[in-house]
């Protein structure tokens, strides 16, 4: 949501500067990008002079964390770790983007779905999932990706779910109303209407459960079977290799704002229109 | 002869009963002639429309579209909307085909007669910017030839130019009685504008306020073919807004 947030501030900063031609919008993007870089880079300078200082074990400085990071590729472990933890990680984003969006349509279109699904829906959503897992990691006996795999579905599917129904429910009646006055038939109704309609809603859904499923898939790792960069953090984390252990920790935060940044470009293609400049 | 729209006692309420938009609504609309509904805001002009459209149930009376009873939208009527109902994903192109796909036309027609009327709405250029790209009175060009393609016998137009600024609004209108000039269908159209009512109409059937009747229908004898301006410096101009303010005026009384 942070992620989104920002986006939403510098489109309407480089707006303000569209007054000066698309040259000026484009300075200003710039300038975001500069802000950000120097962000980054103030908080990694102060961490590298000052962190050791402070505690010499916990806050390696970040050149030794670089050091760390080609350590782990040059000895395999961070290339399985990762192949371990994008396995589960792709499985269930995409068995959550499937049934959410299959339920979230469904729920969105008959109040009795809605009905029968809401109560759980709202009690899951609502309900740490971190406390499920064990439940989930004993309803799969603890074999293979499985309990992983669902571990992430619970974490994804939600944010999916609601926000299609919603994109669902929120059809514009306006259009509803064209579409009732040039006699469509109910199947182009949705295909020219309510899910183009609903696709701001859809991806805006999928950004979060994104992060939601990265969050799944380390506590999956920490919880069922050690595997994964899950894995890799504990197993330095207990070892007091502190310096090893940021590097899975920031490989999660680098997938992190690639994806949503990803989706966030997949949405600027696919709905033009909610960049609307006017 | 059966008239083209024929209206007889139209009732609807809202609210379960609670509110009569309009009662023993009785109306009739020739064939090629240019309707205009004039009403104060909120006295069921839109509403109205819905109905000679089949969009909405009527709780009385009926509406006979080519002296049949209307049930549902028939093709040989179009709509054009105040919010230009234009799909933000389809582009220019695709939102003026839109009519003509769902009635399952064959590809050609589709493509020649939407280049046609694209073209008519100045248009060309535009067939491939998204609604988001244009001004609100491109975009309503766009609704209108979305229509138009249509070919309808009849035109129902629900204050289309309601939304537009009052210089867009003008450039608008003369384009429509410009292309009325060359189609010459039927059309009905709602607004609350005097000077458009008169500017466009053949005969202007003024609404009392809610519960709505039709006060009087008033003849405009201004001779086509006609621009706005030419229509403003008519001798019949004046008295016939005045005619229609007092109109207007009696029921605010």
């Amino acid at each position: 949501m942070t992620v989104h947030g920002a986006g939403t501030e510098m489109l309407a900063r480089t707006d303000v500067g569209a007054g000066g031609g698309p040259r000026a919008a484009e300075r200003l993007l710039r300038s975001d990008w500069a802000a950000r870089l120097a962000s980054i880079a103030a908080v990694l300078a102060v961490w590298e002079l000052f962190g050791p200082k402070l505690s010499p074990i916990f806050l390696r400085p970040p050149s030794q964390i670089f050091r760390a990071f080609f350590e782990l590729v040059d000895n395999g472990e961070l290339a399985i770790a990762l192949t371990q933890s994008l396995r589960v990680f792709v499985s269930g984003l995409v068995i959550a983007l499937v049934a959410g969006t299959f339920v979230g349509v469904v729920s969105g279109r008959s109040r009795l779905v809605y009905n029968l699904t809401d109560p759980w829906v709202s009690a899951l959503y609502s309900v740490p999932s971190v406390a499920l897992v064990p439940l989930i990691a004993v309803a799969f006996k603890y074999e293979g990706d499985a309990p992983r795999v669902a571990t992430v579905v619970l974490f994804a599917i939600f944010p999916i779910l609601i926000n299609m129904q919603q994109g669902v429910r929120n059809v514009d009646r306006g259009l509803l109303e064209v579409a009732r006055a040039f006699n469509t038939s109910e199947r182009r109704l949705w295909t020219d209407v309510i899910l183009p309609g609903s696709m701001p809603f859809l991806l805006a859904g999928v950004r979060l459960a994104i992060g939601r499923a990265l969050i799944g898939m380390i506590v999956s790792e920490f919880l069922v079977g050690l595997a994964g960069l899950g894995y890799l953090i504990i197993a330095y984390q207990n070892t007091f290799r502190i310096d090893k252990m940021f590097v899975p920790v920031i490989v999660v935060a680098v997938l992190g704002i690639t994806l949503m940044g990803l989706v966030q470009f997949i949405e600027g293609r696919v709905a033009p229109w909610t960049r609307r400049e006017t | 002869m059966n008239a083209r729209i024929q209206v007889e006692g139209a009732t609807k309420r809202f609210s379960g009963g609670a509110v009569t938009v309009f009662e023993g609504l009785d109306l009739r609309v020739e064939d090629r002639e240019t309707v205009c509904v004039l009403g104060p805001s909120g006295c069921g002009k839109t509403t109205l429309l819905r109905a000679l459209h089949g969009l909405v149930r009527l709780d009385g009376g009926r509406v006979l579209v080519d002296g049949t009873p209307l049930t549902a939208p028939r093709r040989n009527v179009a709509m054009v909307f105040q919010h230009f109902g234009l799909m933000p994903w389809k582009r220019v192109r695709e939102n003026a085909a839109y009519g003509l796909e769902l009635a399952g036309a064959p590809r050609a027609t589709i493509d020649e007669r939407v280049d046609r009327y694209l073209a008519m709405a100045g248009l060309a250029g535009f067939e491939r910017s998204y609604p988001y790209q244009l001004s609100g009175g491109m975009q309503q060009r766009v609704g209108l030839a979305r229509a138009l393609a249509m070919e309808p016998d009849v035109l129902l137009m629900d204050e289309p130019f309601g939304s537009l600024d009052s210089l867009t609004r003008e450039v608008l209108q003369d384009e429509l009685l410009r292309i009325y000039q060359t189609i010459g269908r039927t059309m009905v159209f709602i607004t609350h504008s005097i000077e458009e009512a008169i500017a466009l109409g053949d005969r202007i059937v003024v609404l009392s306020e809610r519960p709505a009747r039709v006060r009087e229908v008033v003849t405009v004898d201004i001779p086509r073919p006609r621009t706005v301006a030419s229509v403003f410096a008519d001798p019949h101009f004046v008295p016939l807004r005045d005619r229609c303010w007092s109109l207007l005026r009696e029921k605010a009384a």
